[in-house]
């Protein structure tokens, strides 16, 4: 079994059933005490994801002050959502939890630094995510007028990615 | 190309061909690449998934390459475990959902997923030893695309992806290797451990989490931050030749010392495929091992690797519902495969080039 958060061996293994749906959660005894947990012993009545998230934020909390609650501006993904499913929200993610990222990066890597290929350098396209974002936003409270400007203002910087 | 298509070819990476083959089947690079202005998939809207689909469609039109581009989202539950099976897509992206598919070139050395863990997963695999060449062509097809897709990247941690766990290069470099020597002089377990101390991973033939299959192991890197793609490659093409050595000494060992049995196994192996009237896929796999090593040491002298490495893939279930053109249950599968096996063993035929 393979830790859910950096694929190393599992060796902390908790499952819990919800409405009849069995929820697993394996992680290594690294990133099980990186999130301080210790002990499975959940109440029943809550969920896995909740009571994880709130050993993580007893711990998080408490070292890094405000980045447990810290969520990304472009689409949502809050540091906590990352620690439960081990995945990003988007690439400026990256850059808005860095010192949480970092020392995981560090342990699972070895090295926080990238050597090797590089990209080309697209700067339009980081404008054409925040705009995305605010699209998503103007769809879901059915501003449609603006959701048809900013439609028109990506297709602008497609042109000209 | 449609899938009906795939079915009367085989990859070019079965074709046993290239260096080392009787112990590699194939080399395999992989690059986790995604789109800087959209969010991962994992948060992308349905909408925004059919966007990213259409973007590398255009890429990959504008990019000149001939390839079929598979709907995974559209398709059965048949097809898209007849794609797994061929090892053109993941069980993730067979499980996912919304917009997301796969193009296939028609040697399948090429198959690049849309919206799996990440927007795009290129892969590319050849049959044999050959990393090097793999990494020439995947970095080509790769510059490619990026003459139209903006690429998540970050000077410092590289190409960002989904997952921590794959940033900076976004590289796996692989092989699938056929260890049955190792396997039957129980030394396997050592060199795995060998393998991971030095950070290297073996997962089974389809993957992480795959138990192993027909005596098939895929050796890959872990690690893909802080050293280049040339390094990384280069991790493997040292140690996998220690691991052939190993291989290729368990097998002398197996011959010079039980030369009649291991003889007797083999023929056995192949009797029975040739004859059987019901067949499981685990009986199948057992078996063919055998006979795959047989065929390289000079056992068995009227069948050619690439069948072998064939009937590996098109006796998986969905590859013989597929071939019969209608959904089988086990006991039928079971006949179906014992059939196809006779048909395939006592003509040789290779089926048609790709």
């Amino acid at each position: 079994m393979i830790c859910q958060r950096c694929h190393n061996e599992a060796s902390v293994h908790l499952t819990e059933r919800v409405d009849g749906e069995r929820r697993e959660l394996h992680l290594c005894v690294d990133c099980a005490r990186e999130g301080a947990l210790r002990s499975p012993d959940s109440p029943p009545d809550l969920g896995l994801e909740s009571v994880v998230q709130g050993l993580i934020l007893q711990h998080v909390g408490g070292l890094v002050g405000e980045l447990a609650e810290l969520a990304c501006p472009d689409c949502g993904t809050r540091y906590m959502d990352y620690w439960s499913d081990g995945r990003l929200g988007c690439p400026q993610d990256y850059r808005v939890f860095t010192k949480g990222l970092l020392p995981s990066i560090q342990r699972y890597q070895g090295a926080t630094r990238h050597v090797g290929k590089t990209a080309r350098l697209r700067p339009a396209a980081v404008h054409r995510l925040r705009l995305r974002s605010q699209l998503r936003e103007a769809v879901a409270r059915e501003d449609y007028e603006e959701a048809a400007r900013l439609r028109d203002q990506i297709r602008l910087k497609d042109k000209h990615a | 190309m449609t899938l009906d298509d795939l079915t009367r070819t085989s990859g070019e990476w079965l074709r046993g061909a290239g260096p080392e083959s009787d112990i590699v089947m194939c080399s395999r690079i992989r690059l986790a690449r995604n789109l800087a202005d959209f969010p991962f998939t994992n948060r992308a809207s349905r909408n925004e998934k059919a966007e990213i689909e259409g973007h590398f469609k255009s890429a990959l039109e504008n990019a000149g390459i001939e390839a079929g581009y598979f709907d995974v989202n559209g398709m059965s539950n048949l097809d898209r475990q007849f794609l797994l099976e061929r090892q053109l897509i993941s069980n993730e992206m067979s499980t996912g959902e919304g917009p997301r598919g796969v193009a296939v070139t028609p040697k399948e050395n090429i198959a690049i997923m849309v919206n799996e863990e990440d927007h795009l997963r290129i892969q590319y695999m050849l049959s044999g030893f050959r990393l090097p060449q793999v990494w020439d062509e995947i970095t080509a097809l790769d510059d490619q695309l990026e003459d139209d897709i903006a690429y998540a990247y970050s000077s410092s941690l590289g190409y960002l992806t989904a997952c921590p766990t794959n940033v900076g290069t976004g590289i796996r470099v692989g092989v699938m290797v056929h260890l049955p020597g190792l396997v039957a002089n129980k030394e396997i377990d050592k060199v795995f451990r060998a393998l991971q101390k030095i950070n290297l991973a073996v997962r089974g033939f389809y993957g992480e989490g795959s138990q192993a299959f027909g005596d098939f192991y895929q050796i890959s890197n872990q690690q893909t931050l802080g050293k280049s793609e040339e390094e990384l490659i280069k991790i493997l093409t040292d140690v996998v030749p220690q691991v052939l050595q190993y291989e290729r000494k368990a097998r002398q060992d197996l011959i010079t010392g039980r030369r009649q049995h291991l003889h007797d196994q083999v023929s056995r192996a192949y009797g029975v495929l040739k004859t059987a009237q019901t067949i499981s896929s685990e009986e199948t796999m057992f078996l063919l091992s055998s006979v795959r090593m047989g065929i390289n040491l000079g056992l068995i002298d009227d069948l050619s690797i690439a069948v072998v490495n064939e009937l590996f893939i098109q006796t998986q279930p969905a590859h013989l519902q597929k071939l019969r053109g209608s959904e089988l249950g086990v006991e039928e599968r079971n006949v179906a495969r014992a059939s196809y096996l006779r048909s395939r063993l006592t003509n040789g035929r290779p089926v048609e080039d790709g």
